[in-house]
């Protein structure tokens, strides 16, 4: 009793100074016509999401460093923890789920007619917000520094040449230097981190303003009784769906985001671009005007579906609301977003996989036994005087690791007794496994696969290919045991003119001892 | 309870959920970086046979440290100390008063801090001056073929 009256006076006493009851009430007290429903709901799912985007985005910020040097790995090292994971995990989902409530958000404004008189202006202030989602999301994506991130950038930028009249004065704004570096990260991390961020709120801010000055639009047809106050009644079915929304991206971003892809390598010829799911689209239209055309799928057919959007309000005149009533309207947006649809899904087929998307290549499987072999853990344990290989944060070059494999003592003076001498091969797979075991632990493999692997990388990879991985000048030997069987394969191996007479391939039978011929042998005929 | 309380008790307590999951993943992300330091490992710092028994050698050691997603390259000097048979230890050259380096007075046999005039003794004991504790120990060991002397740092 004590306790509740000066619970209540304190209350008394903030409401003299303060005035919160006034805001309170302004906020939570609105009033809504009957029947408004769970269709309304997607604004404050919005609201919700920016504000976890919002606050992830700024926790990032506290270990994100913008500089080609330090910004791939300071990303490594914030997903290297848990609470870490989550963060960032969130952060990268949080915005496919903000396009998606973005586009929802949007048909039901159509579908509604809500943006009909006199609600044009916070049909423009939404527009707007979707534009710079996607500005956001641009930016946001080269901040990882890895090769996913660069070489989208590289078509973002492209794509930004194609501007009529201004295309390299717009790319040149773009990339801040001559080239994608580190004028290029520093922008776009401002850009991503203060200006977007400060123009979010401001047009966070008018398009709720707006709202709440004409009222929201309502149920197409008004429907008898009394309003109701936006809290608790609606506030219910808001909250109800935020927390479905925020559970299923926790779900998503547990384990984190996607693995982070090799470090940018802007002189890696062989790496196909791959944007965003949600640009997919767009990046699929692109294919089908080559050469002189590019600027329509690049330029022409957005601009024209933007313009549309933004006239929307003045190309579907008239009081009437109801969605049966208007189907031209209708049909066009049914036929947009249909393209959207088709677009993506033919961009996502379309768009070949990457080989560090799937499971370790033999050659990296065979660097494990050659690093075992090697005696790198005399050094690169937990006890030892270099960090252990899974523990390694930077992530040197290729040429780096050849050289530091080759000859530790010219990277790491002091070493007593230098490991095993490696020849180019073995190197070369030495370091694909460091390089993929950087960015992903190793997994369960057989010991069979392990010892095939080793052979593989020694003396196969020069000619043949498995998984995409090895040399053109041999069969390709991805699928070799439907052909031949263990036995042949055998014999091959150990003398191949004994089975064809033109076969240009050495004799391994004296390189390799009889275990090994049966190890590689027997690997080789059960791929299938 | 009547309907409008009941879905004024949904409305908080989600809220309150959704922002306390919130407060404690961001909380812990801010304040726990668990990889931000490594621990210690074994350095080397010196062969055998550039030490001369009960005289403190300096070793200016570079030693690399994880702080968190940059490798640092820090400098430290440490004294090496051999009884001329087996057992070896280290000291800091950091003097424990105000962190200046101390310096090894071949005609005292004393470690002299520069700054406030802090002495100590060969085993890094306070003999005099404002220091408040002895020198830093850092452990120390011959590697297993005893031709060099690693410290831990």
């Amino acid at each position: 009793m004590k306790f509740r009256r000066s619970a209540s006076g304190l209350g008394e006493w903030l409401q003299s100074r303060t005035g919160f009851r006034g805001a309170r009430h302004a906020l939570l007290d609105e009033q809504l016509p009957p029947g408004t429903g769970w269709f309304f709901t997607l604004g404050s799912v919005l609201l919700a999401l920016l504000g976890v985007q919002l606050l992830t985005g700024a926790f990032l910020t506290l270990y994100y460093a913008p500089t080609p040097d330090h910004a791939y790995d300071s990303i490594r090292f914030i997903v290297s923890t848990a609470p870490g994971r989550i963060v960032h995990g969130l952060h990268h989902y949080g915005s496919s789920f903000i396009v998606v409530a973005i586009v929802l958000h949007m048909l039901r404004v159509v579908a509604f007619g809500s943006y009909k008189p006199p609600r044009e202006a916070t049909w423009l202030s939404g527009l707007a917000l979707f534009g710079l989602v996607l500005a956001f999301s641009l930016t946001g994506y080269l901040l990882p520094w890895d090769q996913r991130a660069y070489w989208a950038t590289v078509v973002t930028i492209n794509v930004a040449k194609l501007t009529p009249l201004a295309g390299e004065l717009a790319a040149g704004v773009l990339r801040g230097g001559d080239s994608i570096g580190a004028l290029t990260l520093t922008r776009w991390y401002a850009v991503h981190v203060i200006f977007l961020p400060a123009l979010l709120i401001l047009l966070v801010v008018l398009h709720v303003v707006l709202m709440r000055r004409h009222g929201i639009s309502g149920p197409v047809r008004s429907r008898p009784g009394p309003m109701t106050p936006f809290y608790p009644w609606q506030a219910a079915r808001d909250t109800a769906v935020v927390a479905v929304v925020l559970a299923t991206m926790a779900a998503f971003a547990w384990n984190g985001a996607p693995p982070l892809e090799g470090r940018a390598d802007p002189t890696d010829a062989t790496y196909v671009p791959r944007p965003e799911w949600y640009f997919l689209g767009l990046f699929q239209l692109l294919k089908y005007f080559p050469g002189k055309w590019e600027v329509v799928g690049g330029m022409v057919v957005p601009g024209l579906a933007a313009a549309f959007l933004i006239l929307l309000p003045w190309l579907d005149r008239g009081p009437e609301r109801n969605p049966r009533k208007r189907p031209a309207v209708l049909l066009a947006v049914a036929i947009g977003m249909a393209g959207v649809v088709t677009l993506t899904t033919l961009g996502w087929r379309d768009s070949p996989r990457n080989r560090e998307a799937t499971a370790w290549t033999l050659r990296e499987i065979g660097g494990r036994t050659l690093v075992q072999q090697t005696g790198c853990a005399r050094c690169h344990s937990e006890e030892g005087l270099a960090d252990s290989l899974e523990a390694l944060t930077s992530s040197r070059g290729t040429e780096w690791l050849a050289g530091h494999v080759a000859d530790p003592e010219m990277i790491a003076p002091g070493l007593r007794e230098p490991p095993a001498r490696r020849d180019e091969r073995e190197v070369a797979a030495i370091v694909a496994y460091v390089h993929r075991l950087a960015r992903q632990p190793y997994p369960a493999i057989p010991r069979e696969t392990e010892v095939a692997g080793a052979i593989f990388a020694r003396f196969c990879v020069g000619c043949h290919t498995i998984d995409a991985d090895g040399g053109k000048d041999g069969p390709d030997l991805s699928a070799i045991g439907s052909k031949r069987d263990q036995d042949t394969l055998r014999r091959i191996i150990t003398h191949p003119t004994s089975v064809n007479p033109d076969a240009e391939m050495p004799a391994f039978g004296k390189r390799l001892t009889p275990a090994e011929l049966d190890a590689i042998s027997r690997y080789l005929a059960a791929r299938r | 309870m009547d309907r409008r309380r009941a879905l004024a008790l949904f409305v908080n307590t989600t809220v309150a959920f959704i922002g306390s999951a919130l407060s404690a993943v961001l909380g812990a992300f801010a304040l726990g970086p668990s990889r931000a330091w490594q621990s210690a490992r074994w350095v080397r710092a010196g062969a055998l046979t550039d030490l001369t028994p009960n005289v403190p050698v300096p070793r200016v050691l570079v030693i690399s440290r994880q702080d968190g997603w940059y490798r640092e390259r820090a400098r430290e000097t440490v004294f090496l100390v051999w009884d001329g048979d087996k057992s070896i230890h280290a000291l800091s050259a950091t003097c424990t008063h105000l962190g200046c380096q101390v310096r090894w007075d071949t005609d005292t046999t004393n470690f002299r801090c520069p700054c406030h005039g802090g002495v100590f003794d060969a085993q890094g004991h306070v003999v005099s001056g404002p220091p408040p504790r002895p020198l830093d120990r850092i452990e120390a060991r011959l590697d297993p073929s005893g031709a060099d002397v690693l410290v831990r740092l």
